[in-house]
C-alpha cells in the first residue's frame, strides 16, 4: 500500500467562534491602509487574505458586479479582521464615497484598465492583477497616469519575487547556463472538443450589464461567470493572455526588459472546434492552441500552449526553458527550477519551489513589497513598467494571431512599424456609455 | 403472489422485522433510502469482512447501468440505480445475488452533459412495496417496485411551474408518512405518495442540490430543504417556511445535505463557503461555530462518535479527506492526496470510493487514516458513495460500470 502523504491538524484553531478573537492579528506596525478589494472573486479574496495577514489593512470596501460574491466574501473579510467592508457593484461609486489609500484590482481583464484608472484618479496606490491591459493602449494609460499621479503600482506578477524564482533568475544571470540563444515558454493541458453550454438569465445576483462593461454585451451563460471568462476574448486573452504574461516576464525579466524587435502568432480551435455564439448557447472563443515567436537582437523566445494532448513525453508541462551553451535550464511552478547541463557528465542541479497554499502563489512576499515601496517610494518588484511589458508582449502575440501575419514592434514609440491595421488594434471599441481610455 | 391481500404481507412483513430485531443486532439491513435506513450514511451491519486475498476484493458481478451519478438503494435482494442510455433515463432493478435485470423503467430525457459527463444525479427512494425517482429536469415516477409498472408520473417542475437549477434536480425524494418530499423550487414541494397529488409548493427560486432532511424529533414536523442561497425549514404538513439560514456560494451549489444531532445543525458547502455548527432547540439557527476547513462540494459528511468525517474541497481540482470535530470545528486530521470519490460508513469503519475506482477501508478514528483493506474495483471516474448493504458493497463509475463487491462473512 503506498504510503500516504498526511497533513494532521490536530490542535488548530480552525473555527472562528463567535466569542473568540480574529484570527488574523494585527503586526505591530504603524501605518493601516485603508483598502478596497475591485473584483472580489477567487483570487481577488487570495490577494486581500494576504493583505490582511500582512497586518497592514484595513478593508473599507469590496466591490463586484456578483451580490453574493460581495456578501459571502464580506462576511469572510469580517470574520477574519474584525473589519466591516461596506459593499458596492460600482466601483466609481466605491471611490466617490470611501477614502481608498490602496486598491487592489481582480477583476476580469477588460476592467482592469478602467478600474485602476478610476483608483489613481481617486490618489490610491494600486495592486492590480496581470494583465495591466486587455488592450495595448489601456495598458499604456494605466502607466502613464500612475507616472503622473506618482502612485506606486504593483502588478500580480508573484513570480517576479518567489524564492525559487530569485534563485533561478540569479543563476542565469551568473552565468549558469551559459550564453542564451533561446527561450521557450511553454504551458500544456489536456483537453477535447468543447460542447456550448446554453444561455440563461443572468443570475439575479449578477449585474450582467456591468459585468460586461465597456466589451460587448453578450447572452448571459454561466460558462463565463463565475470563474470562466479567461476564455471569451471579449473580457480576457485565453492562455497567452493568462500564464503567458508570467512566463514572458520571466523572460523580460532575464534579458534585463528588452524588447522584441517583432513578433509572429498563430493558433485556432482545431480540436476545441469553431466557436459559438448565438441566442441559445455559445462557447469560449480562444484558441486551443497557439505559438508566438518572439525575435529579439540576441536571442529567439517562443511561446506555446495547448489545452489537449496534456504533458506527453516532456519532464513538465509549465514554465520556460531557457537553452544555453552550458545546458538547459527550466523553471517551472510546482516543480521549481532545474538545470540539464548540456556535457551530460554533469550533475543537474535542482531548486525545489517555496509556494504559498492552497493555491501555490508568492502573493505575501509580492503584497509586503508593495507596501514597503508605498512606505520608501521606490519602485516596487512588479512595477507597472514590469508589468506592461510583459503584458504587450502577451497582447502583440494576440493581436499578431488575429490579424495573420507578423507585427514589428516600436517600443519607445509603443508603436506597430509601418502597419496602421495593426497599430488600429492597440485599442477596441467601447461599448456605450463606456469612453476608451486616453494616454496621459 | 399477486392474489394475496395486501394486509397480509403488512403483517408478515412487521413479524419479521421485531423478530430479527429482537435477537440479533447483526442483521443484513436493506439500504432503501438515500444515506440509508438512519438517514446518517452510515450502515448498522457488523458482518462483513474485507480481509481481501492479495489486496483484491471479490468483486461478485459487474454490469452496466448506464452514465449518471445515482446512488444505489436495496431492498429485499434488489438493488435500484438510475442511468442514462441512449436518450432515456433508465431506472434498473437488479438481482443482488447475480447482477441480473429483473426489470428496467425508462423515460425520455437529454444526456445533457455540458459542463460534466450527463446523466441522472439523483438517488431514487423504496417506500414499502413504491419505488419513487426523479429525474433531472423534474421527471417524477412512482413505480411498482415488484416489476416496475408506473402507477404514476408527472414532471413536478413544470406542473409547479419552477425553474430548473443549473446541473438540474438531484435530490433523493423523501418519504415523511404519506407525503412525498421534494427539493424543488425555493424551499421544496410536497406531493401525496399514493397519488402524486400535489400537497404544496413554494416559489419559482433556484434549488440547491442536497436532498430534503427530517429534522428529529421537531413539533410540527419540519424538515430543511437545501435552496441555492439558503437551507430552510419547513413545516411538512403545510409548507410553511418557518426559518431560513442564509447560505451562499458561488454557484448556487448547496448539496450537502444537514446534519442534526443533540439539537444542532450542520452545514457544509464548497464553492467557497465552508460550514458551520448551529443551535436549533430556539425558534431560528443559532450559530456555535463556522470554519472554511470543510467544504463539502458534494458529498454530505458522516458523523459518527462525534467527529464528522468528509470530502473537503473541490472534487476537480484535488478534494481532501478529513476529519472534524463535531462540537468545536477543529480540523483532527486531513489526507490531501487519495482522491476521494465518495465515501460510506459501516461497523465504525470508513468505506472509501476513490475517483480512479479504489475501495479502501479504514477504521472511523479521530486518531487518523489508516487503512485496513484496499482494492481497485473500478476503472474510471466514480463520484458517487459506495453502498454496504447485505454484506455487499456497490461501487458505480459515472460512465455506469456497477459492480458488486461481495464482502458477506
Amino acid at each position: 500500500m503506498p504510503i500516504q502523504r498526511r497533513t494532521f491538524l490536530a490542535g488548530t484553531a480552525a473555527a472562528a467562534t463567535l466569542t473568540s478573537a480574529p484570527k488574523i492579528h494585527a503586526a505591530s506596525k504603524d501605518k493601516q491602509y485603508r483598502t478596497a478589494l475591485i473584483g472580489a472573486g477567487w483570487w481577488g479574496m487570495n490577494i486581500l487574505r494576504e493583505a490582511m495577514a500582512g497586518g497592514q489593512t484595513k478593508v473599507v470596501a469590496l466591490c463586484d458586479v456578483d451580490s453574493d460574491r460581495l456578501e459571502i466574501n464580506a462576511e469572510e473579510v469580517s470574520d477574519l479582521s474584525g473589519d466591516t467592508p461596506r459593499t458596492y457593484r460600482d466601483y466609481r461609486e466605491l471611490f466617490e464615497k470611501e477614502d481608498v489609500d490602496v486598491a487592489i484590482i481582480a477583476t476580469p481583464d477588460h476592467w482592469h484598465a478602467l478600474n485602476a484608472l478610476a483608483a489613481i484618479e481617486a490618489g490610491a496606490h494600486v495592486f492590480i492583477e496581470k494583465p495591466t491591459g486587455h488592450t495595448i493602449g489601456e495598458s499604456q494609460a494605466v502607466l502613464a497616469a500612475s507616472r503622473a499621479a506618482d502612485r506606486i503600482v504593483q502588478v500580480g506578477l508573484h513570480r517576479r519575487i518567489g524564492p525559487h524564482h530569485v534563485s533561478g533568475m540569479k543563476f542565469l544571470k551568473d552565468g549558469g547556463a551559459g550564453d542564451i540563444g533561446l527561450v521557450r515558454m511553454f504551458v500544456h493541458s489536456r483537453g477535447g472538443a468543447e460542447k456550448p453550454t446554453r444561455n440563461s438569465e443572468p443570475p439575479e445576483n449578477l449585474d450582467w450589464d456591468m459585468y460586461c462593461g465597456p466589451a460587448p454585451l453578450r447572452p448571459y451563460c454561466r460558462r463565463i461567470h463565475p470563474g470562466g471568462f479567461r476564455h471569451f476574448l471579449d473580457f480576457a486573452n485565453g492562455t497567452l493572455g493568462d500564464w503567458g504574461v508570467h512566463w514572458l516576464d520571466q523572460m523580460l525579466w532575464w534579458s534585463d526588459q528588452q524588447s522584441p524587435t517583432s513578433v509572429h502568432s498563430t493558433g485556432g480551435r482545431p480540436i476545441a472546434g469553431a466557436a459559438v455564439l448565438n441566442d441559445d448557447e455559445q462557447t469560449t472563443d480562444a484558441p486551443d492552441h497557439q505559438t508566438a515567436t518572439y525575435e529579439f537582437d540576441s536571442f529567439t523566445a517562443t511561446w506555446e500552449h495547448r489545452k489537449f494532448a496534456g504533458q506527453g513525453p516532456e519532464q513538465t508541462s509549465i514554465g520556460c526553458y531557457f537553452f544555453g551553451t552550458q545546458g538547459t535550464f527550466h523553471i517551472g511552478w510546482r516543480d521549481g527550477w532545474t538545470f540539464y547541463p548540456a556535457d551530460s557528465k554533469k550533475q543537474v542541479i535542482h531548486q525545489d519551489a517555496e509556494l504559498q497554499e492552497p493555491d501555490g502563489h508568492n502573493l505575501k512576499l509580492l503584497y509586503a513589497d508593495f507596501l514597503r515601496s508605498i512606505e520608501t517610494g521606490n519602485r516596487p518588484a512588479a512595477d507597472i513598467t514590469v508589468g506592461h511589458q510583459a503584458t504587450t508582449l502577451a497582447l502583440l502575440g494576440m493581436l499578431s494571431m488575429k490579424l495573420g501575419r507578423s507585427v514589428r514592434w516600436d517600443a519607445g514609440a509603443g508603436q506597430i512599424i509601418g502597419d496602421d491595421e495593426a497599430n488600429g488594434m492597440l485599442r477596441r471599441t467601447y461599448r456605450e456609455p463606456w469612453t476608451y481610455p486616453e494616454i496621459g | 403472489m399477486t392474489s394475496m391481500p395486501l394486509y397480509r404481507f403488512s403483517v408478515h412483513g412487521l413479524f419479521v422485522v421485531v423478530f430479527l430485531a429482537s435477537f440479533s443486532q447483526c442483521i443484513a439491513e436493506d439500504w432503501y433510502r438515500w444515506r440509508g435506513p438512519s438517514g446518517d450514511g452510515i450502515s448498522r451491519e457488523t458482518d462483513w469482512k474485507c480481509d481481501w486475498t492479495d489486496g483484491q476484493a471479490e468483486i461478485a458481478w459487474s454490469r452496466s447501468v448506464g452514465t449518471g451519478f445515482s446512488s444505489v438503494v436495496v431492498k429485499d435482494g434488489r438493488a435500484f440505480t438510475l442511468g442514462h442510455v441512449d436518450g432515456q433515463d433508465i431506472v434498473y432493478c437488479i438481482n443482488v445475488a447475480d447482477g441480473q435485470t429483473v426489470w428496467t423503467f425508462g423515460y425520455p430525457a437529454e444526456l445533457d452533459d455540458r459542463d460534466f459527463e450527463g446523466g441522472p444525479i439523483s438517488t431514487p427512494t423504496v417506500d414499502g412495496d413504491r419505488l419513487y425517482v426523479m429525474g433531472r429536469a423534474g421527471e417524477l415516477f412512482c413505480l411498482q417496485i415488484s416489476d416496475g409498472t408506473k402507477l404514476w408520473g408527472k414532471n413536478i417542475a413544470d406542473e409547479t411551474e419552477v425553474r430548473l437549477p443549473g446541473w438540474g434536480f438531484s435530490a433523493a425524494p423523501l418519504v415523511i408518512g404519506d407525503t412525498l418530499l421534494l427539493n424543488v423550487g425555493e424551499s421544496g414541494v410536497a406531493v401525496d405518495k399514493h397519488s402524486g397529488d400535489l400537497l404544496w409548493s413554494s416559489d419559482d427560486r433556484e434549488c440547491g442540490y442536497a436532498s430534503p432532511v427530517l429534522i428529529p424529533n421537531s413539533e410540527p414536523t419540519a424538515a430543511v430543504i437545501a435552496s441555492g442561497k439558503a437551507y430552510v425549514g419547513v413545516d411538512v404538513q403545510s409548507g410553511e417556511q418557518l426559518w431560513a439560514e442564509r447560505w451562499l456560494t458561488s454557484f448556487n451549489c448547496n448539496a450537502a445535505d444537514p446534519i442534526f444531532h443533540d439539537g444542532k445543525m450542520f452545514l457544509s458547502s464548497g464553492y467557497n463557503r465552508g460550514s458551520a455548527l448551529f443551535d436549533i432547540s430556539g425558534e431560528t439557527p443559532d450559530l456555535i461555530w463556522k470554519s472554511k476547513e470543510m467544504k463539502n462540494q458534494i458529498h454530505t459528511s458522516i458523523l459518527y462518535q462525534g467527529h464528522l468525517y468528509g470530502i473537503d474541497g473541490d472534487m476537480e481540482t484535488g478534494a481532501r479527506l478529513r476529519c472534524m470535530d463535531w462540537s468545536t470545528g477543529d480540523i483532527r486530521w486531513s489526507v490531501d492526496d487519495l482522491r476521494p470519490g465518495g465515501l460510506a460508513m459501516a461497523d465504525g469503519k470508513l468505506l472509501l470510493l476513490t475517483e480512479p475506482g479504489d475501495l479502501i477501508i479504514a477504521p472511523a478514528t479521530r486518531d487518523g487514516w489508516e487503512p485496513i483493506a484496499r482494492s481497485k474495483v473500478l476503472d474510471g471516474k466514480t463520484w458517487t458513495s459506495p453502498v454496504l448493504s447485505g454484506g455487499r458493497i456497490f461501487c458505480r463509475s459515472i460512465r455506469g460500470q456497477l459492480v458488486c463487491v461481495d464482502c458477506r462473512d
